[in-house]
Protein backbone atom coordinates (compact mmCIF):
# COMPACT_ATOMS: atom_id res chain seq x y z
CA UNK A 1 0.00 0.00 0.00
CA UNK A 2 2.96 2.32 0.46
CA UNK A 3 3.75 2.74 -3.24
CA UNK A 4 0.23 3.80 -4.32
CA UNK A 5 -0.12 6.15 -1.37
CA UNK A 6 3.27 7.76 -2.11
CA UNK A 7 2.32 8.16 -5.75
CA UNK A 8 -0.86 9.90 -4.66
CA UNK A 9 1.13 12.59 -2.87
CA UNK A 10 2.77 15.58 -4.48
CA UNK A 11 6.16 15.08 -6.11
CA UNK A 12 9.37 16.13 -4.45
CA UNK A 13 11.99 14.37 -2.41
CA UNK A 14 11.27 16.53 0.64
CA UNK A 15 7.56 15.72 0.50
CA UNK A 16 8.25 12.02 0.28
CA UNK A 17 10.84 12.22 3.02
CA UNK A 18 8.23 13.89 5.24
CA UNK A 19 5.68 11.25 4.31
CA UNK A 20 8.03 8.38 5.08
CA UNK A 21 9.17 9.99 8.33
CA UNK A 22 5.57 10.31 9.49
CA UNK A 23 4.71 6.82 8.25
CA UNK A 24 7.69 5.25 10.02
CA UNK A 25 7.21 7.28 13.20
CA UNK A 26 3.63 6.08 13.61
CA UNK A 27 4.71 2.60 12.57
CA UNK A 28 7.26 2.68 15.39
CA UNK A 29 4.51 3.84 17.71
CA UNK A 30 2.47 0.83 16.61
CA UNK A 31 5.43 -1.47 17.20
CA UNK A 32 5.99 -0.08 20.69
CA UNK A 33 2.31 -0.32 21.59
CA UNK A 34 2.44 -3.94 20.51
CA UNK A 35 5.63 -4.48 22.52
CA UNK A 36 3.95 -3.18 25.67
CA UNK A 37 0.81 -5.25 25.09
CA UNK A 38 2.83 -8.38 24.25
CA UNK A 39 4.95 -8.08 27.35
CA UNK A 40 2.06 -7.20 29.66
CA UNK A 41 -0.18 -9.97 28.39
CA UNK A 42 2.62 -12.52 28.12
CA UNK A 43 2.58 -12.39 24.32
CA UNK A 44 0.33 -13.94 21.72
CA UNK A 45 0.73 -17.45 23.09
CA UNK A 46 -1.35 -16.50 26.06
CA UNK A 47 -4.12 -15.00 23.93
CA UNK A 48 -7.06 -17.29 23.41
CA UNK A 49 -7.11 -18.81 19.91
CA UNK A 50 -10.38 -17.13 18.83
CA UNK A 51 -9.11 -13.69 19.92
CA UNK A 52 -6.09 -13.54 17.65
CA UNK A 53 -8.01 -13.85 14.34
CA UNK A 54 -10.42 -11.18 15.53
CA UNK A 55 -7.54 -8.77 15.99
CA UNK A 56 -6.23 -9.68 12.51
CA UNK A 57 -9.68 -9.12 11.03
CA UNK A 58 -10.24 -5.82 12.79
CA UNK A 59 -6.92 -4.39 11.67
CA UNK A 60 -7.45 -5.52 8.08
CA UNK A 61 -10.90 -3.95 8.00
CA UNK A 62 -9.49 -0.73 9.42
CA UNK A 63 -6.75 -0.74 6.79
CA UNK A 64 -9.35 -1.22 4.07
CA UNK A 65 -11.39 1.68 5.39
CA UNK A 66 -8.39 3.99 5.70
CA UNK A 67 -7.18 3.15 2.19
CA UNK A 68 -10.58 3.83 0.67
CA UNK A 69 -10.92 7.07 2.58
CA UNK A 70 -7.37 8.02 1.59
CA UNK A 71 -8.14 7.40 -2.09
CA UNK A 72 -11.24 9.57 -1.77
CA UNK A 73 -9.32 12.32 0.06
CA UNK A 74 -6.65 12.44 -2.65
CA UNK A 75 -9.37 13.16 -5.18
CA UNK A 76 -10.80 15.94 -3.04
CA UNK A 77 -7.37 17.45 -2.50
CA UNK A 78 -6.70 17.43 -6.25
CA UNK A 79 -10.11 18.93 -6.98
CA UNK A 80 -9.50 21.85 -4.62
CA UNK A 81 -6.74 23.04 -6.96
CA UNK A 82 -4.95 24.86 -4.19
CA UNK A 83 -1.29 24.62 -3.48
CA UNK A 84 -1.02 21.67 -1.14
CA UNK A 85 1.65 22.28 1.42
CA UNK A 86 0.59 19.47 3.67
CA UNK A 87 0.34 15.77 3.06
CA UNK A 88 -3.04 14.33 2.17
CA UNK A 89 -5.26 14.07 5.21
CA UNK A 90 -8.19 11.77 5.71
CA UNK A 91 -11.32 13.05 7.38
CA UNK A 92 -10.90 16.62 6.24
CA UNK A 93 -14.26 17.61 7.72
CA UNK A 94 -12.96 16.91 11.24
CA UNK A 95 -11.35 19.58 13.35
CA UNK A 96 -8.09 17.69 13.53
CA UNK A 97 -7.80 15.69 10.37
CA UNK A 98 -5.42 12.77 10.45
CA UNK A 99 -2.62 12.47 7.98
CA UNK A 100 -3.05 9.44 5.72
CA UNK A 101 0.61 8.60 6.21
CA UNK A 102 0.18 8.53 9.98
CA UNK A 103 -2.93 6.36 9.86
CA UNK A 104 -1.38 3.85 7.48
CA UNK A 105 1.89 3.81 9.41
CA UNK A 106 0.20 3.05 12.71
CA UNK A 107 -2.08 0.39 11.26
CA UNK A 108 0.80 -1.39 9.54
CA UNK A 109 2.71 -1.11 12.80
CA UNK A 110 0.11 -3.07 14.72
CA UNK A 111 -0.77 -5.38 11.83
CA UNK A 112 -0.09 -8.91 13.00
CA UNK A 113 1.88 -10.58 10.24
CA UNK A 114 3.54 -13.90 11.21
CA UNK A 115 7.09 -12.51 11.66
CA UNK A 116 5.57 -9.83 13.84
CA UNK A 117 3.80 -12.36 16.01
CA UNK A 118 7.01 -14.36 16.30
CA UNK A 119 8.79 -11.18 17.38
CA UNK A 120 6.00 -10.60 19.89
CA UNK A 121 6.60 -14.01 21.42
CA UNK A 122 10.29 -13.25 21.62
CA UNK A 123 9.60 -9.88 23.26
CA UNK A 124 7.30 -11.45 25.82
CA UNK A 125 10.13 -13.70 26.92
CA UNK A 126 12.38 -10.77 27.81
CA UNK A 127 12.99 -9.97 31.41
CA UNK A 128 11.54 -6.49 31.50
CA UNK A 129 9.24 -4.10 29.68
CA UNK A 130 12.21 -1.93 28.73
CA UNK A 131 13.92 -4.93 27.13
CA UNK A 132 10.76 -5.74 25.16
CA UNK A 133 10.52 -2.15 23.92
CA UNK A 134 14.20 -2.13 23.00
CA UNK A 135 13.79 -5.40 21.12
CA UNK A 136 10.95 -4.01 19.05
CA UNK A 137 12.78 -0.75 18.44
CA UNK A 138 15.67 -2.68 16.93
CA UNK A 139 13.21 -4.87 15.01
CA UNK A 140 11.74 -1.65 13.67
CA UNK A 141 15.13 -0.30 12.56
CA UNK A 142 15.88 -3.56 10.79
CA UNK A 143 12.62 -3.51 8.82
CA UNK A 144 12.56 0.24 8.18
CA UNK A 145 15.83 0.35 6.30
CA UNK A 146 13.99 -1.14 3.31
CA UNK A 147 11.64 1.84 3.15
CA UNK A 148 14.32 4.45 2.54
CA UNK A 149 14.62 3.87 -1.24
CA UNK A 150 10.92 4.67 -1.64
CA UNK A 151 11.83 8.32 -1.16
CA UNK A 152 12.99 8.14 -4.76
CA UNK A 153 9.37 8.03 -5.89
CA UNK A 154 9.42 11.76 -5.26
CA UNK A 155 11.33 12.16 -8.51
CA UNK A 156 8.39 10.90 -10.54
CA UNK A 157 6.38 13.73 -12.03
CA UNK A 158 2.76 13.82 -11.01
CA UNK A 159 -0.13 14.30 -13.36
CA UNK A 160 -3.74 13.19 -13.55
CA UNK A 161 -2.70 9.76 -14.84
CA UNK A 162 -0.34 8.97 -11.95
CA UNK A 163 -2.75 10.24 -9.30
CA UNK A 164 -5.71 8.37 -10.77
CA UNK A 165 -3.72 5.15 -11.07
CA UNK A 166 -2.58 5.52 -7.47
CA UNK A 167 -6.12 6.08 -6.23
CA UNK A 168 -7.52 3.14 -8.17
CA UNK A 169 -4.69 0.87 -6.98
CA UNK A 170 -5.36 1.92 -3.37
CA UNK A 171 -9.01 1.04 -3.82
CA UNK A 172 -8.14 -2.38 -5.27
CA UNK A 173 -5.75 -3.16 -2.43
CA UNK A 174 -8.37 -1.92 0.04
CA UNK A 175 -10.85 -4.43 -1.39
CA UNK A 176 -8.31 -7.17 -0.83
CA UNK A 177 -7.92 -6.13 2.82
CA UNK A 178 -11.69 -5.95 3.11
CA UNK A 179 -11.97 -9.49 1.80
CA UNK A 180 -9.18 -10.71 4.13
CA UNK A 181 -10.81 -9.03 7.14
CA UNK A 182 -14.29 -10.36 6.42
CA UNK A 183 -13.09 -13.88 5.70
CA UNK A 184 -11.05 -13.92 8.91
CA UNK A 185 -14.02 -12.57 10.82
CA UNK A 186 -16.28 -15.39 9.69
CA UNK A 187 -13.59 -17.94 10.38
CA UNK A 188 -12.82 -18.92 6.81
CA UNK A 189 -9.49 -19.54 5.09
CA UNK A 190 -8.18 -16.76 2.88
CA UNK A 191 -6.65 -18.98 0.23
CA UNK A 192 -7.12 -22.15 -1.74
CA UNK A 193 -8.50 -25.57 -1.00
CA UNK B 1 0.54 15.03 -51.80
CA UNK B 2 4.07 13.67 -51.69
CA UNK B 3 5.16 11.46 -54.64
CA UNK B 4 4.79 7.67 -54.35
CA UNK B 5 2.35 8.14 -51.54
CA UNK B 6 -0.60 5.83 -51.79
CA UNK B 7 -3.32 6.71 -49.33
CA UNK B 8 -4.35 3.85 -47.14
CA UNK B 9 -7.78 3.57 -48.76
CA UNK B 10 -7.08 3.05 -52.48
CA UNK B 11 -8.05 -0.43 -53.71
CA UNK B 12 -5.58 -2.64 -55.49
CA UNK B 13 -6.09 -4.83 -58.50
CA UNK B 14 -6.79 -8.52 -57.96
CA UNK B 15 -3.50 -9.52 -59.55
CA UNK B 16 -1.42 -7.20 -57.44
CA UNK B 17 -3.31 -8.22 -54.30
CA UNK B 18 -2.63 -11.91 -55.07
CA UNK B 19 1.05 -11.18 -55.58
CA UNK B 20 1.27 -9.39 -52.23
CA UNK B 21 -0.57 -12.28 -50.57
CA UNK B 22 1.83 -14.90 -51.93
CA UNK B 23 4.34 -14.78 -49.04
CA UNK B 24 1.49 -15.30 -46.61
CA UNK B 25 0.24 -18.27 -48.65
CA UNK B 26 3.68 -19.90 -48.46
CA UNK B 27 3.96 -19.20 -44.75
CA UNK B 28 0.47 -20.47 -43.98
CA UNK B 29 1.04 -23.70 -45.88
CA UNK B 30 4.36 -24.19 -44.11
CA UNK B 31 2.78 -23.67 -40.70
CA UNK B 32 -0.16 -25.96 -41.40
CA UNK B 33 2.08 -28.78 -42.61
CA UNK B 34 4.08 -28.59 -39.39
CA UNK B 35 1.00 -28.49 -37.15
CA UNK B 36 -0.21 -32.09 -37.20
CA UNK B 37 1.90 -35.21 -37.41
CA UNK B 38 -0.87 -37.65 -38.29
CA UNK B 39 -3.95 -35.56 -38.81
CA UNK B 40 -7.34 -37.18 -38.75
CA UNK B 41 -10.03 -36.07 -41.15
CA UNK B 42 -11.49 -33.39 -38.91
CA UNK B 43 -8.06 -31.95 -38.20
CA UNK B 44 -7.16 -31.97 -41.86
CA UNK B 45 -10.34 -30.14 -42.83
CA UNK B 46 -9.98 -27.68 -39.94
CA UNK B 47 -6.39 -26.96 -40.90
CA UNK B 48 -7.34 -26.40 -44.54
CA UNK B 49 -10.23 -24.12 -43.62
CA UNK B 50 -8.00 -22.11 -41.27
CA UNK B 51 -5.30 -21.66 -43.91
CA UNK B 52 -7.88 -20.56 -46.46
CA UNK B 53 -9.48 -18.24 -43.92
CA UNK B 54 -6.23 -16.50 -43.03
CA UNK B 55 -5.10 -16.21 -46.64
CA UNK B 56 -8.48 -14.83 -47.73
CA UNK B 57 -8.48 -12.22 -45.00
CA UNK B 58 -4.99 -11.09 -45.89
CA UNK B 59 -5.94 -10.95 -49.56
CA UNK B 60 -8.91 -8.74 -48.69
CA UNK B 61 -6.64 -6.49 -46.63
CA UNK B 62 -4.47 -6.09 -49.71
CA UNK B 63 -7.36 -5.69 -52.13
CA UNK B 64 -9.35 -3.13 -50.13
CA UNK B 65 -6.40 -1.45 -48.39
CA UNK B 66 -8.34 -1.53 -45.17
CA UNK B 67 -7.18 -3.48 -42.16
CA UNK B 68 -9.57 -3.32 -39.23
CA UNK B 69 -12.67 -5.15 -40.45
CA UNK B 70 -10.73 -8.06 -41.91
CA UNK B 71 -8.47 -8.36 -38.85
CA UNK B 72 -11.59 -8.33 -36.73
CA UNK B 73 -12.95 -11.46 -38.43
CA UNK B 74 -9.76 -13.30 -37.52
CA UNK B 75 -9.71 -11.93 -34.02
CA UNK B 76 -13.32 -12.81 -33.23
CA UNK B 77 -12.80 -16.30 -34.67
CA UNK B 78 -9.78 -16.70 -32.40
CA UNK B 79 -11.68 -15.45 -29.37
CA UNK B 80 -14.60 -17.81 -29.98
CA UNK B 81 -12.66 -20.91 -31.01
CA UNK B 82 -9.95 -20.80 -28.35
CA UNK B 83 -12.37 -21.65 -25.51
CA UNK B 84 -13.90 -24.41 -27.65
CA UNK B 85 -10.59 -26.18 -28.20
CA UNK B 86 -9.20 -25.44 -24.75
CA UNK B 87 -12.25 -26.48 -22.77
CA UNK B 88 -12.47 -29.65 -24.84
CA UNK B 89 -8.86 -30.50 -24.00
CA UNK B 90 -9.42 -29.76 -20.34
CA UNK B 91 -12.50 -31.98 -20.23
CA UNK B 92 -10.65 -34.81 -21.99
CA UNK B 93 -7.70 -34.63 -19.59
CA UNK B 94 -9.49 -33.90 -16.34
CA UNK B 95 -13.21 -34.15 -16.84
CA UNK B 96 -13.67 -30.72 -15.29
CA UNK B 97 -12.75 -27.09 -15.96
CA UNK B 98 -11.71 -26.72 -12.33
CA UNK B 99 -8.02 -27.22 -11.64
CA UNK B 100 -7.54 -29.50 -8.66
CA UNK B 101 -4.96 -28.29 -6.17
CA UNK B 102 -2.99 -31.48 -6.80
CA UNK B 103 -2.45 -30.46 -10.44
CA UNK B 104 -1.25 -27.04 -9.35
CA UNK B 105 1.20 -28.55 -6.86
CA UNK B 106 2.50 -30.89 -9.56
CA UNK B 107 3.17 -27.88 -11.81
CA UNK B 108 0.68 -28.91 -14.49
CA UNK B 109 -1.27 -25.65 -14.69
CA UNK B 110 -1.24 -24.37 -18.27
CA UNK B 111 0.42 -20.97 -18.59
CA UNK B 112 -1.05 -18.11 -20.56
CA UNK B 113 0.66 -14.75 -21.17
CA UNK B 114 -1.47 -12.72 -18.73
CA UNK B 115 0.60 -13.39 -15.59
CA UNK B 116 3.93 -12.52 -17.23
CA UNK B 117 4.20 -9.02 -15.66
CA UNK B 118 3.29 -10.41 -12.23
CA UNK B 119 6.16 -12.86 -12.17
CA UNK B 120 8.96 -10.38 -12.73
CA UNK B 121 9.38 -8.78 -9.30
CA UNK B 122 9.07 -11.99 -7.26
CA UNK B 123 11.57 -13.64 -9.63
CA UNK B 124 13.95 -10.70 -9.32
CA UNK B 125 13.84 -10.71 -5.53
CA UNK B 126 13.68 -14.42 -4.82
CA UNK B 127 14.60 -16.25 -8.06
CA UNK B 128 11.24 -17.98 -7.82
CA UNK B 129 8.44 -18.15 -10.38
CA UNK B 130 5.23 -17.71 -8.45
CA UNK B 131 3.07 -19.59 -10.94
CA UNK B 132 2.03 -23.22 -10.33
CA UNK B 133 3.29 -24.35 -13.70
CA UNK B 134 6.45 -25.74 -15.21
CA UNK B 135 9.10 -23.97 -17.19
CA UNK B 136 9.24 -26.91 -19.62
CA UNK B 137 6.34 -29.23 -20.63
CA UNK B 138 5.34 -31.41 -17.74
CA UNK B 139 2.59 -33.63 -19.06
CA UNK B 140 -1.13 -33.31 -18.44
CA UNK B 141 -2.38 -29.81 -19.18
CA UNK B 142 0.97 -28.08 -18.70
CA UNK B 143 1.07 -27.39 -22.41
CA UNK B 144 4.30 -26.12 -23.92
CA UNK B 145 5.49 -24.84 -20.57
CA UNK B 146 6.11 -21.32 -19.38
CA UNK B 147 9.29 -20.94 -21.40
CA UNK B 148 7.50 -21.55 -24.70
CA UNK B 149 4.78 -18.98 -24.02
CA UNK B 150 7.30 -16.43 -22.75
CA UNK B 151 9.43 -16.92 -25.87
CA UNK B 152 6.46 -16.46 -28.21
CA UNK B 153 5.32 -13.41 -26.27
CA UNK B 154 8.77 -11.82 -26.38
CA UNK B 155 9.24 -12.48 -30.10
CA UNK B 156 5.85 -11.06 -31.03
CA UNK B 157 6.10 -8.09 -28.68
CA UNK B 158 9.56 -6.99 -29.80
CA UNK B 159 8.27 -6.70 -33.36
CA UNK B 160 4.71 -5.45 -33.04
CA UNK B 161 4.62 -3.99 -29.51
CA UNK B 162 1.07 -3.77 -28.26
CA UNK B 163 -0.08 -5.20 -31.57
CA UNK B 164 -0.14 -8.42 -29.55
CA UNK B 165 -3.52 -7.26 -28.25
CA UNK B 166 -4.91 -7.15 -31.79
CA UNK B 167 -3.16 -10.06 -33.47
CA UNK B 168 -2.29 -12.68 -30.84
CA UNK B 169 -4.38 -12.37 -27.68
CA UNK B 170 -6.79 -15.27 -27.71
CA UNK B 171 -9.12 -13.57 -25.22
CA UNK B 172 -9.77 -10.17 -26.77
CA UNK B 173 -11.79 -11.47 -29.69
CA UNK B 174 -14.82 -12.22 -27.55
CA UNK B 175 -15.33 -8.64 -26.47
CA UNK B 176 -14.37 -7.32 -29.89
CA UNK B 177 -17.13 -9.47 -31.30
CA UNK B 178 -19.56 -8.19 -28.69
CA UNK B 179 -18.57 -4.60 -29.39
CA UNK B 180 -19.22 -4.99 -33.09
CA UNK B 181 -22.76 -6.37 -32.69
CA UNK B 182 -24.77 -3.21 -31.98
CA UNK B 183 -25.19 -0.65 -34.73
CA UNK B 184 -24.79 2.24 -32.28
CA UNK B 185 -23.40 2.65 -28.81
CA UNK B 186 -25.99 3.12 -26.10
CA UNK B 187 -23.41 4.63 -23.75
CA UNK B 188 -21.36 7.24 -25.59
CA UNK B 189 -19.85 9.32 -22.84
CA UNK B 190 -17.14 7.48 -20.99
CA UNK B 191 -15.01 9.24 -18.39
CA UNK B 192 -11.53 9.24 -19.95
CA UNK B 193 -9.98 8.53 -16.54
CA UNK B 194 -11.13 4.92 -16.87
CA UNK B 195 -8.29 4.53 -19.37
CA UNK B 196 -5.93 4.48 -16.39
CA UNK B 197 -7.67 1.40 -14.99
CA UNK B 198 -5.28 -1.15 -16.52
CA UNK B 199 -2.30 0.61 -14.94
CA UNK B 200 -3.98 0.61 -11.55
CA UNK B 201 -4.81 -3.08 -11.87
CA UNK B 202 -1.22 -3.76 -12.97
CA UNK B 203 0.25 -1.86 -10.02
CA UNK B 204 -2.08 -3.47 -7.48
CA UNK B 205 -1.63 -6.98 -8.89
CA UNK B 206 2.17 -6.68 -9.09
CA UNK B 207 2.33 -5.55 -5.46
CA UNK B 208 -0.10 -8.22 -4.28
CA UNK B 209 1.76 -10.91 -6.24
CA UNK B 210 4.98 -9.85 -4.53
CA UNK B 211 3.32 -9.79 -1.11
CA UNK B 212 1.34 -13.00 -1.41
CA UNK B 213 3.72 -14.99 -3.63
CA UNK B 214 1.02 -15.94 -6.07
CA UNK B 215 -0.13 -14.66 -9.47
CA UNK B 216 -2.77 -12.46 -7.88
CA UNK B 217 -4.55 -11.54 -11.13
CA UNK B 218 -5.03 -15.19 -12.06
CA UNK B 219 -6.23 -16.06 -8.58
CA UNK B 220 -8.68 -13.17 -8.18
CA UNK B 221 -9.44 -10.96 -11.15
CA UNK B 222 -9.06 -12.71 -14.50
CA UNK B 223 -12.40 -12.53 -16.34
CA UNK B 224 -11.31 -15.20 -18.80
CA UNK B 225 -11.28 -17.89 -16.18
CA UNK B 226 -14.96 -18.11 -17.04
CA UNK B 227 -14.07 -19.54 -20.47
CA UNK B 228 -10.91 -21.46 -19.73
CA UNK B 229 -10.17 -23.00 -16.38
CA UNK B 230 -10.12 -21.94 -12.77
CA UNK B 231 -9.33 -23.18 -9.29
CA UNK B 232 -11.78 -25.90 -8.33
CA UNK B 233 -14.48 -24.42 -6.09
CA UNK B 234 -14.13 -26.77 -3.16
CA UNK B 235 -14.78 -24.19 -0.47
CA UNK B 236 -15.96 -20.63 0.21
CA UNK B 237 -12.77 -19.11 -1.21
CA UNK B 238 -13.18 -21.01 -4.48
CA UNK B 239 -16.81 -19.94 -4.73
CA UNK B 240 -15.87 -16.29 -4.19
CA UNK B 241 -13.09 -16.49 -6.75
CA UNK B 242 -15.30 -18.04 -9.38
CA UNK B 243 -18.06 -15.57 -8.62
CA UNK B 244 -15.64 -12.71 -9.27
CA UNK B 245 -14.46 -14.27 -12.54
CA UNK B 246 -17.98 -14.74 -13.84
CA UNK B 247 -19.10 -11.27 -12.77
CA UNK B 248 -16.10 -9.62 -14.42
CA UNK B 249 -16.55 -11.65 -17.59
CA UNK B 250 -20.23 -10.81 -17.81
CA UNK B 251 -19.63 -7.15 -17.12
CA UNK B 252 -16.39 -6.31 -18.90
CA UNK B 253 -16.48 -8.76 -21.79
CA UNK B 254 -20.19 -9.06 -22.62
CA UNK B 255 -22.34 -6.25 -21.28
CA UNK B 256 -20.09 -3.19 -21.42
CA UNK B 257 -18.83 -3.87 -24.97
CA UNK B 258 -22.45 -4.24 -26.08
CA UNK B 259 -23.34 -0.91 -24.48
CA UNK B 260 -20.29 1.10 -25.47
CA UNK B 261 -18.99 -0.59 -28.63
CA UNK B 262 -15.55 -0.47 -27.00
CA UNK B 263 -13.19 -3.20 -25.91
CA UNK B 264 -13.85 -2.37 -22.31
CA UNK B 265 -11.87 -5.19 -20.68
CA UNK B 266 -8.83 -4.30 -22.75
CA UNK B 267 -9.19 -0.56 -22.45
CA UNK B 268 -10.16 -0.23 -18.79
CA UNK B 269 -8.97 -3.32 -16.95
CA UNK B 270 -6.39 -5.63 -18.49
CA UNK B 271 -3.06 -5.30 -16.64
CA UNK B 272 -1.21 -7.21 -19.34
CA UNK B 273 -2.35 -4.58 -21.82
CA UNK B 274 -0.86 -1.87 -19.64
CA UNK B 275 2.39 -3.83 -19.52
CA UNK B 276 2.36 -4.20 -23.32
CA UNK B 277 1.89 -0.44 -23.67
CA UNK B 278 5.44 -0.01 -22.39
CA UNK B 279 6.71 -1.91 -25.41
CA UNK B 280 4.89 0.49 -27.72
CA UNK B 281 7.57 3.00 -26.78
CA UNK B 282 10.22 0.90 -28.52
CA UNK B 283 8.12 -0.79 -31.17
CA UNK B 284 9.20 -0.27 -34.76
CA UNK B 285 5.65 0.15 -36.01
CA UNK B 286 3.19 2.78 -34.86
CA UNK B 287 0.26 4.84 -36.04
CA UNK B 288 0.71 8.55 -36.57
CA UNK B 289 -1.51 11.45 -37.55
CA UNK B 290 -0.34 13.52 -40.50
CA UNK B 291 -1.13 16.99 -39.18
CA UNK B 292 -1.04 18.52 -42.66
CA UNK B 293 -4.03 16.43 -43.66
CA UNK B 294 -5.93 16.26 -40.39
CA UNK B 295 -9.07 18.51 -40.30
CA UNK B 296 -9.72 17.36 -37.33
CA UNK B 297 -13.00 15.52 -37.60
CA UNK B 298 -12.13 13.17 -34.69
CA UNK B 299 -13.63 10.20 -36.53
CA UNK B 300 -10.45 8.36 -35.58
CA UNK B 301 -11.11 9.09 -31.93
CA UNK B 302 -14.67 7.80 -32.15
CA UNK B 303 -13.66 4.66 -34.01
CA UNK B 304 -10.87 3.64 -31.62
CA UNK B 305 -12.05 0.63 -29.61
CA UNK B 306 -9.73 1.43 -26.71
CA UNK B 307 -9.86 5.26 -26.55
CA UNK B 308 -6.21 5.53 -27.56
CA UNK B 309 -6.74 8.88 -29.28
CA UNK B 310 -7.50 12.13 -27.50
CA UNK B 311 -7.87 15.69 -28.77
CA UNK B 312 -4.43 16.46 -27.43
CA UNK B 313 -2.77 13.42 -28.94
CA UNK B 314 -4.36 14.14 -32.31
CA UNK B 315 -2.94 17.68 -32.16
CA UNK B 316 0.45 16.18 -31.41
CA UNK B 317 0.06 13.81 -34.34
CA UNK B 318 0.18 10.55 -32.44
CA UNK B 319 -1.80 7.94 -30.59
CA UNK B 320 -1.50 7.22 -26.88
CA UNK B 321 0.83 4.42 -25.82
CA UNK B 322 -2.21 2.19 -25.31
CA UNK B 323 -2.71 1.93 -29.09
CA UNK B 324 -3.24 -1.68 -30.12
CA UNK B 325 -2.47 -1.12 -33.79
CA UNK B 326 -5.82 -2.56 -34.86
CA UNK B 327 -6.10 -0.10 -37.76
CA UNK B 328 -9.59 1.18 -36.94
CA UNK B 329 -8.52 4.83 -36.93
CA UNK B 330 -6.61 4.49 -40.20
CA UNK B 331 -9.62 2.95 -41.90
CA UNK B 332 -12.00 5.53 -40.41
CA UNK B 333 -10.00 8.60 -41.44
CA UNK B 334 -11.57 10.19 -44.54
CA UNK B 335 -8.50 12.32 -45.29
CA UNK B 336 -5.84 9.65 -45.01
CA UNK B 337 -4.30 11.56 -42.12
CA UNK B 338 -4.12 8.58 -39.77
CA UNK B 339 -1.34 6.47 -41.20
CA UNK B 340 0.87 3.52 -40.44
CA UNK B 341 4.40 4.56 -39.68
CA UNK B 342 7.85 3.09 -39.17
CA UNK B 343 9.67 4.73 -36.29
CA UNK B 344 12.47 7.01 -37.40
CA UNK B 345 11.06 7.70 -40.85
CA UNK B 346 9.12 10.67 -42.13
CA UNK B 347 5.42 10.61 -41.27
CA UNK B 348 3.09 9.79 -44.18
CA UNK B 349 5.88 9.45 -46.73
CA UNK B 350 5.08 5.82 -47.57
CA UNK B 351 2.27 4.81 -45.23
CA UNK B 352 1.14 1.86 -47.31
CA UNK B 353 4.63 0.41 -47.26
CA UNK B 354 4.71 0.77 -43.48
CA UNK B 355 1.32 -0.91 -43.32
CA UNK B 356 2.49 -3.78 -45.50
CA UNK B 357 5.62 -4.36 -43.46
CA UNK B 358 3.61 -4.35 -40.26
CA UNK B 359 0.95 -6.67 -41.64
CA UNK B 360 3.46 -9.18 -42.95
CA UNK B 361 5.06 -9.38 -39.53
CA UNK B 362 1.82 -9.38 -37.56
CA UNK B 363 -0.06 -11.75 -39.85
CA UNK B 364 2.80 -14.20 -40.03
CA UNK B 365 2.88 -14.31 -36.26
CA UNK B 366 -0.88 -14.63 -36.08
CA UNK B 367 -0.77 -17.62 -38.39
CA UNK B 368 2.03 -19.22 -36.42
CA UNK B 369 0.57 -18.63 -32.98
CA UNK B 370 -3.17 -18.26 -33.41
CA UNK B 371 -3.69 -20.34 -36.54
CA UNK B 372 -3.21 -23.56 -34.62
CA UNK B 373 -5.65 -22.42 -31.96
CA UNK B 374 -8.33 -21.66 -34.54
CA UNK B 375 -7.75 -24.98 -36.29
CA UNK B 376 -7.95 -26.83 -32.98
CA UNK B 377 -11.27 -25.20 -32.14
CA UNK B 378 -12.65 -25.96 -35.59
CA UNK B 379 -11.48 -29.58 -35.40
CA UNK B 380 -13.23 -29.94 -32.05
CA UNK B 381 -16.51 -28.81 -33.60
CA UNK B 382 -16.04 -30.95 -36.70
CA UNK B 383 -15.43 -34.04 -34.54
CA UNK B 384 -19.08 -33.83 -33.56
CA UNK B 385 -20.13 -34.36 -37.15
CA UNK B 386 -17.29 -36.41 -38.63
Amino acid sequence: MLIPSLLAERPGLHVHARYLSLFLATRLLGYLVFAVVAWELGAMISLQAPTRPLIFAFIHLLLAGVLLRYAYSVGKACNRRIERRELVTIGTAMRHPVSGAAALGFLTGISLCPPFVAAGVRAAETSSLAAAILFFAIFFVGTSVWFVPFTGLGWIRRNEAITTVARMAMALIAFFYLYAGLMTLIGKHLYGA
Amino acid sequence: MAPNTQTARESRSVGRSLLLTLPIVVWALLMSSAAYGHANRAQWIASAVTVLFMITLFFMMMRTSSTYRWRRWFFVALGLLFPVGFIHQVMVFRGTMGIPIEEMIAGRTPFCFLPIPLLILPAAFTKTLVFPGSILPNGGMSGGGMAAMAAVWLAVTLVVGKGWCSYACFFGGIEEGMASLPAKAKVRKIDPRWRYGPWAVLLAMVLLSLALFEPAYCMWLCPFKAVSEYVAARNTVGLIQNGIFIALFAGLVIVLPLLTKKRTQCAFFCPFGAFQSIFNKISVFEIKIDKSRCTPCVLCQKSCPTMALTDESIKQGETLMSCMKCGACVDACPKGAAVWHIRGTEVALRPERARLMFLYAAWAMSIMFAGGIIAEGLATILHIFI
